[in-house]
């Protein structure tokens, strides 16, 4: 019966005040009577915890455990050690003041006591601490440690080895620790265990999944087909009974794929996995939540088990799901993610939910979600949906419901939202239907170009990328529009972005920008040749191939245009009249190792000696006297077959003029 | 993974495509024959999986009053991904065979017996293809036009031509579809490109 604020106050200052003389008392059943009432209190009781902790108790129950016998005061002291194991337990606030009391050094000195009880309760407590991230870190590369670790795991009880097995799960973190423990054999100890109690068998396999984890070299050295049985008790444990070793086995099993994947399709469990994590969903709780984020890392970056997983019905399983229950964030962004990562490469995928408009409203409707990361997960599902050149092509992307969402995030109060919704708005606006209209009409580009001048980096390139895509192909009167919005000084600024990435896709947007209506090239002449000169600035300064090819490709697309843009472009290409020792850059492009490099110079040089212009003549002399057309004549067998086929049409134009061979 | 457009380059195969061309199709009917202007422009494509896609637009179709525009989507005969035997649209290897001999850039390959599957193509001048209409962007089906079958398509990378003959069991045999790139009004050739997330 809840007592008044009043009375439990004033019963927990009275439970301190007796726990204060029990701690300097001699009298065992005084103290085991004041440390059961304030165990009683506290147990699963945070408020309660939390308070005492405020009021002082913990080094009290320390002082008396620290004065205690074990042999003769065996009960005192497994009630001093569940006391501070319990206020430990979730309790990060508890795991400091049980720390600071130094009660860790005290449970140590249980665990080799005789008394099984006292050594049960010391592990537990222990345990307890290790659960929280401010537990202290255990140093591996001591010796002494990894013996003492070694012979925890040894023992021949329950709550000793899983204290073996949080320890190592809670500080080992690094590839050198992970090697370590490796080294010391503690894989085979922690597969030894796995024949154990399900306690010794979940917690074996949270430490095994630690110490492989991203380390192809200690899972090789490890899981080789000498290693058969470790397989062979992996694989039945998915089949366990209960729930939360099935996934833990499935987790080892996807961490050794992960860096091993052939070594997963000899065993062919991939199949059995995927449905085993499927069959896991139905668990509404932590252990459903952890199957899907298992099942998306399964299925990421490997073409193959999408394929897989799509012919198991995951997509149908995963939406059958949404539609029955509200689900919550966690879960949520789990199956955004699972979704994101099976359309990542398969049209089939993409085909099942572009095709179902309760599909799209499910994702789309997300993108409003109060989580975070629900927000970010539905982005990035819709970018992955969003790779369909097929469903780009039918502007199944350009609406309203898609469009205006998307829009909101990039005014997001978190960066990692505004990130992701530009990523899928920068596939999005790719559309070939010609409707980017919808997206420039609702203020999309005013806030892509105000994000372009993000001072993050990361929000900067993918906002130019968006601008990129968004410029292809797009209409006179909308690129007219956004090159207002953008104007030809930010462009600048983005073309000599510290950054190579962004320079890369600045010169990729004035590519796209130039391009269609011969009178787009005008844009990179407005404000007295501001872009032209500062893409020549890039191709005489820059080293990255990938910046150098879309630069040269905007002065590819230049000199396509009339004579007076093809006579621009040699003025960028050849070097001043005063820098007569220095080799024009088209010579340097020509001699690049990457072939698209070449490409694009050989490119432009068509463009440039096209014969109908009438400075083409003009034209031919410069590039020879530049040493191009020598340079040309080397490159007729280039191992490039574009190349080389550009190489032919260029000297045949040059030709027309005559043979330079006198 | 990101897919390249065509009017930049096609990244395995170092091969610059043009991303638009304009010509005709000869169109057969029981009455007589006629031309039908086409546009055609190249949208995506993924080398990887021997896969391209874009649009076609037919002009002075008589039965419509607009142009009238597909989305066709391109296997690329590889030899890895596709091979010249289709396998499909109910075109039998000796269709096949029948159509892709029309092209004379096809005569010095052996192909009779495997498809073409040992053949090394990477480096050949010419690319083929097939084309198969997938659906009508800007009409109904029920515009009167068929998108039943599928193109044999055969791209020159010396002058950016293509050639291509259509195959339908249920339309007047081997109507040419002849095409060549276009400048779009300028002196020379210009490249735009967009890269997906």
């Amino acid at each position: 019966m809840p007592g008044s604020a009043s009375t439990t106050s004033h019963r927990s200052e009275s439970l301190i005040t007796r726990l204060h003389s029990a701690s300097s008392s001699q009298n065992n059943e005084t103290k085991l009577k004041v440390l059961r009432e304030l165990k009683n209190q506290i147990i699963g009781n945070r408020t309660k915890k939390i308070s005492y902790i405020k009021q002082g108790a913990v080094p009290f129950v320390v002082s008396v455990l620290s004065n205690c016998d074990c042999v003769n005061d065996c009960l005192v002291v497994v009630q001093c050690a569940a006391i501070v194991g319990s206020f430990a337990c979730g309790v990060d606030v508890g795991v400091t003041a049980v720390l600071e009391a130094g009660a860790f050094a005290h449970l140590i000195a249980l665990l080799s006591r005789d008394n099984v009880k006292v050594v049960d309760a010391g592990a537990r407590a222990l345990r307890m601490i290790y659960q929280s991230k401010v537990a202290p870190k255990y140093d591996f590369f001591e010796e002494k440690n990894i013996q003492f670790l070694i012979s925890l795991l040894d023992r021949n009880n329950e709550n000793v080895t899983g204290l073996g097995a949080s320890i190592i799960t809670h500080s080992c973190q690094t590839h050198d620790e992970q090697k370590i423990l490796a080294d010391a054999g503690v894989l085979k100890k922690l597969i030894n265990l796995l024949g154990g109690t399900t306690n010794q068998r979940d917690a074996s396999l949270e430490s095994f999944a630690t110490i492989i984890k991203e380390n192809p070299e200690v899972i090789s050295k490890f899981v080789g087909p000498e290693n058969g049985r470790t397989w062979c008790t992996l694989i039945e444990l998915t089949k366990d009974r209960y729930p939360r070793t099935r996934l833990l086995a499935c987790k080892c099993i996807n961490l050794i794929k992960n860096a091993a994947p052939s070594y997963l399709q000899y065993v062919g469990m991939r199949t059995k996995l995927i449905l085993v994590l499927l069959e896991l969903l139905d668990d509404p709780g932590q252990v459903g939540d952890e199957a899907l984020f298992t099942l998306s890392s399964f299925i990421e970056d490997d073409e193959g088990l999408q394929k897989l997983a799509f012919e198991t019905n995951t997509i149908d399983k995963l939406l059958n799901r949404t539609q029955k229950e509200l689900l919550q964030a966690k879960r949520l962004q789990g199956v955004f993610i699972t979704l994101a990562n099976i359309c990542s490469n398969l049209e089939c995928c993409r085909s099942i939910l572009i095709q179902s408009p309760k599909a799209l409203n499910f994702v789309t409707d997300a993108l409003t979600h109060t989580n975070v990361d629900v927000r970010v997960a539905a982005c990035i599902c819709l970018k992955n949906i969003s790779r369909s050149v097929k469903y780009l092509s039918a502007g199944r992307f350009m609406t309203e419901s898609v469009i205006m969402p998307l829009i909101q995030l990039l005014f997001d109060t978190s960066t990692s939202v505004q990130v992701a919704a530009l990523c899928t708005i920068s596939n999005i606006v790719v559309d070939f239907t010609m409707h980017k209209s919808l997206f420039v009409q609702n203020g999309g580009v005013k806030q892509l170009v105000q994000l372009s001048k993000s001072m993050d980096s990361v929000i900067r390139l993918n906002a130019v990328w968006a601008l990129r895509n968004l410029v292809f192909l797009v209409d006179s009167r909308c690129k007219e529009v956004i090159f207002m919005e953008l104007r030809a000084l930010t462009l600048t600024s983005l073309v000599s972005d510290p950054s190579a990435s962004v320079q890369e896709q600045a010169l990729a947007l004035i590519c796209n920008l130039v391009n269609g209506p011969v009178d787009s090239i005008e844009y990179v002449f407005s404000e007295d040749g501001l872009l032209m000169n500062a893409v020549g600035r890039q191709l005489w300064s820059a080293s990255k191939p990938e910046v150098l090819i879309q630069g040269m490709y905007v002065l590819c697309n230049v000199a396509s245009g009339k004579e007076f843009h093809k006579e621009a472009v040699m003025h960028q290409l050849l070097p001043q009249p005063n820098n007569d020792g220095t080799q024009s850059i088209m010579v340097t492009m020509l001699q690049s190792d990457t072939a698209q490099l070449r490409t694009a110079a050989v490119w432009t040089i068509v463009n440039l000696t096209i014969p109908t212009g009438a400075g083409a003549l003009a034209r031919v002399v410069k590039l020879r006297n530049a040493g191009i057309v020598s340079q040309l004549k080397n490159m007729v067998n280039d191992p490039c077959l574009d190349v080389k086929l550009r190489v032919k049409t260029a000297l045949g134009q040059s030709m027309t003029f005559g043979d330079f061979s006198t | 993974m990101h897919l390249e457009n065509l009017g930049v380059l096609c990244p395995t195969r170092n091969i610059s495509l043009p991303e638009a061309f304009s010509g005709t199709q000869n169109v057969s009917s029981p009455l007589k024959e006629e031309a039908w202007r086409v546009n055609v422009r190249i949208q995506g494509c993924d080398l990887s999986h021997g896969y391209l896609c874009g649009t076609m637009e037919a002009l002075n179709v008589p039965m419509a009053d607009t142009p009238v525009v597909t989305f066709w989507e391109g296997e690329i005969v590889d030899t890895k991904n596709y091979t010249f035997f289709t396998n499909k649209w109910k075109a039998t290897s000796e269709v096949d065979i029948e159509h892709w001999s029309k092209f004379p850039s096809f005569s010095p390959l052996l192909v009779e017996v495997d498809g073409g599957k040992s053949l090394d193509l990477s480096n050949y001048q010419y690319i083929f293809m097939r084309w198969k209409e997938q659906y009508f962007v800007n009409v109904g089906a029920d515009c009167g036009l068929t998108i039943a079958g599928f193109y044999y398509v055969c791209f020159s990378c010396v002058d950016g031509s293509i050639n291509g003959y259509y195959y339908d069991p249920n339309s007047s045999p081997f109507q040419k579809l002849e095409l060549k790139t276009t400048n779009e009004g300028r002196t020379g050739f210009s490249f735009s490109s967009y890269e997906l997330q």
